[in-house]
């Protein structure tokens, strides 16, 4: 495991571009709630031009912000059949690729998630699908700009073991896609392996 | 020899920046400059204008890095430390972000920013200073001062409220305010500490009269727009922090 | 021989309780993993476990020269290569 000092403290800001800045206010400020946290407004200086444009941050917990970018009279042309207004694809890509890529908040009580699925409800953006399972449960939506928006909250801490799982999986994959045979099988063989190589000492070392 | 292009952002009616910065920078020996202005709008040096020019503070910007100078100057002073301490630090921030986020290589000083950094530059602990302001502004900006671990000694409002008059305080009245100063014990005398009342010319004779160094906003403003572009700092003419890289003539 | 691993966290309890109720299977810890054998194909039928798709779909944390032959919603079958 790592010995580097890990002193990074979260998300500063993960920023994407919209057409739509008043859809996207109305979103996540006022339906959702979420503080603008701070803005930039500023031209194209650097050596490729471009145009001037607002950079706006919400605050999403935990000091953590959603950025946007909004370009003064660009709109690139929207390729594509589905995705969000910065992901276009056409209609051979399944949607479970199209979807995989997310933004997801977290909320630490079942009282908080029902309240931020009434905030969607009543708005122009209601919950679309929602899913419990034993560790988690989560709604879920798309923005004005059709970005896919989670929020979830954890049913039970996350044990050490699950830990110890999550870096024999990442283990497991990294030796498993440099190797001849590709695939899950190959992985939970592989994983195996690492698991006998490994977990009694993890669980002495615990103790 | 290199052109150096420098951004200022003044205040609407400050007819001084614009004289006194091109004046000290033309007497550079090995650079050249050229001046490139954008304004927020005041007269009355007043909290709630002063607030308002603030809030300008971000079309300015845009407006100025659109000619791609090298170093920007905001050059306001009591507009700055009414913010309370730190906030040069907060606008030059705020200023930086914008330009970086547009890509734009430019720098940026304050004025505010400027006149620490001068006093800093030649160890001057215990200071005095003249201000033309309202005496109730004078004191903010004394306080500013001494939340940056400086010692007023003494110091004089003029308490000229309008700005355009601030432009045209003859020398003499300046003079005489600081010849009225308890100068004992003082490292250094802030002869003009705003960007709109003119002393360029009052400088050199003032350290001779007074035996110590004598600066202003405008010699700190050059002083830091010459640091920030690794120009050597040698203007002659306008006191010794100007003189701090002048090679002294054989004899 | 069929033997794969399952982490030992609450979800996964009820499977491996109900694989372990087949007497030819066997089940042991190896650190917080749990060992789950036999010397015939596994199977565990998931509606008697009660458990979630998504917990049964990620269960197995490892396999030992064995396949999983079929995994749907309604069992589990290991088998060994």
């Amino acid at each position: 495991m790592s010995q580097l000092a890990h002193t990074v403290r979260g998300v500063d800001h993960v920023a994407f571009p919209t057409f739509d800045p008043a859809g996207t206010v109305a979103f996540y400020r006022d339906v959702l709630g979420f503080p603008v946290a701070h803005s930039i407004c500023a031209a194209g200086w650097g050596p490729e031009k471009h145009p001037d444009f607002i950079h706006f941050f919400f605050d999403i917990g935990n000091n953590d912000r959603l950025a946007f970018f909004y370009y003064f009279g660009y709109k690139p042309p929207q390729r594509g059949v589905k995705g969000d207004v910065y992901a276009r694809f056409d209609d051979d890509i399944p949607d479970f690729f199209v979807k995989s890529r997310h933004l997801a908040i977290h909320v630490d009580s079942e009282a908080d998630l029902t309240e931020y699925r009434r905030r969607l409800d009543n708005s122009q953006w209601p919950v679309e699908l929602q899913v419990q399972h034993e560790t988690i449960e989560s709604i879920y939506t798309h923005d004005p700009n059709g970005y896919f928006v989670e929020i979830t909250r954890a049913l039970r801490p996350v044990t050490p073991q699950e830990d110890l799982d999550a870096n024999l999986t990442v283990d497991a994959l990294v030796d498993v896609v440099k190797g001849p045979d590709v695939s899950m099988a190959a992985l939970l063989t592989r994983k195996a392996e690492l698991i006998i190589e490994r977990a009694a000492d993890w669980e002495a070392a615990q103790r | 020899m290199a052109l150096h292009r420098i951004g200022l952002i003044v205040p609407s009616s400050n007819i001084t920046v614009e004289t006194e910065l091109p004046a000290l920078l033309h007497r550079h020996p090995s650079a050249d400059f050229s001046f490139h202005s954008t304004r927020m709008r005041m007269h009355t040096v007043s909290a709630a204008q002063l607030a308002s020019m603030n809030a300008q503070r971000e079309r300015c910007t845009m407006e100025i890095a659109d000619a791609s100078p090298d170093v920007i100057l905001y050059a306001c002073l009591v507009a700055v430390m009414v913010g309370g301490p730190g906030e040069h630090r907060r606008v030059e921030g705020a200023i930086a972000e914008q330009l970086a986020a547009g890509g734009s290589a430019a720098k940026i000083r304050s004025s505010a920013g400027a006149l620490v950094q001068a006093l800093r530059a030649i160890d001057a602990d215990r200071i005095a200073l003249v201000t033309p302001y309202m005496r109730p502004l004078a004191a903010q900006v004394v306080g500013y001062l001494e939340s940056e671990e400086f010692e007023l000694a003494d110091w004089r409002a003029l308490e000229v409220a309008d700005n355009a008059e601030v432009g045209c305080i003859p020398g003499e009245r300046v003079l005489e305010a600081a010849r009225s100063l308890d100068l004992t014990g003082v490292d250094a005398l802030v002869i003009s500490a705003c960007v709109q009342m003119p002393s360029l010319d009052l400088i050199d004779p003032a350290e001779e009269e007074f035996g110590i160094p004598v600066l202003s906003a405008a010699t700190a403003g050059a002083y830091s727009i010459l640091r920030s572009l690794t120009l050597p700092v040698a203007i002659p003419g306008a006191g010794s922090l100007l003189r701090a890289d002048t090679v002294p003539a054989a004899a | 021989m069929t033997q794969l691993y399952m982490l030992d966290v609450p979800e996964n309890t009820p499977i491996v309780d109900v694989a372990d109720q087949d007497p030819h299977v066997t089940v042991d810890k190896v650190g917080p993993y749990f060992r789950i054998a036999a010397d015939t194909p596994i199977v565990i039928n998931r509606h008697a476990t009660g458990c979630r798709q998504a917990v049964w779909y990620s269960s197995v944390a490892g396999l030992v020269q064995s396949r999983v032959t079929q995994w749907d919603k309604d069992a589990m079958r290991i088998e060994p290569t």
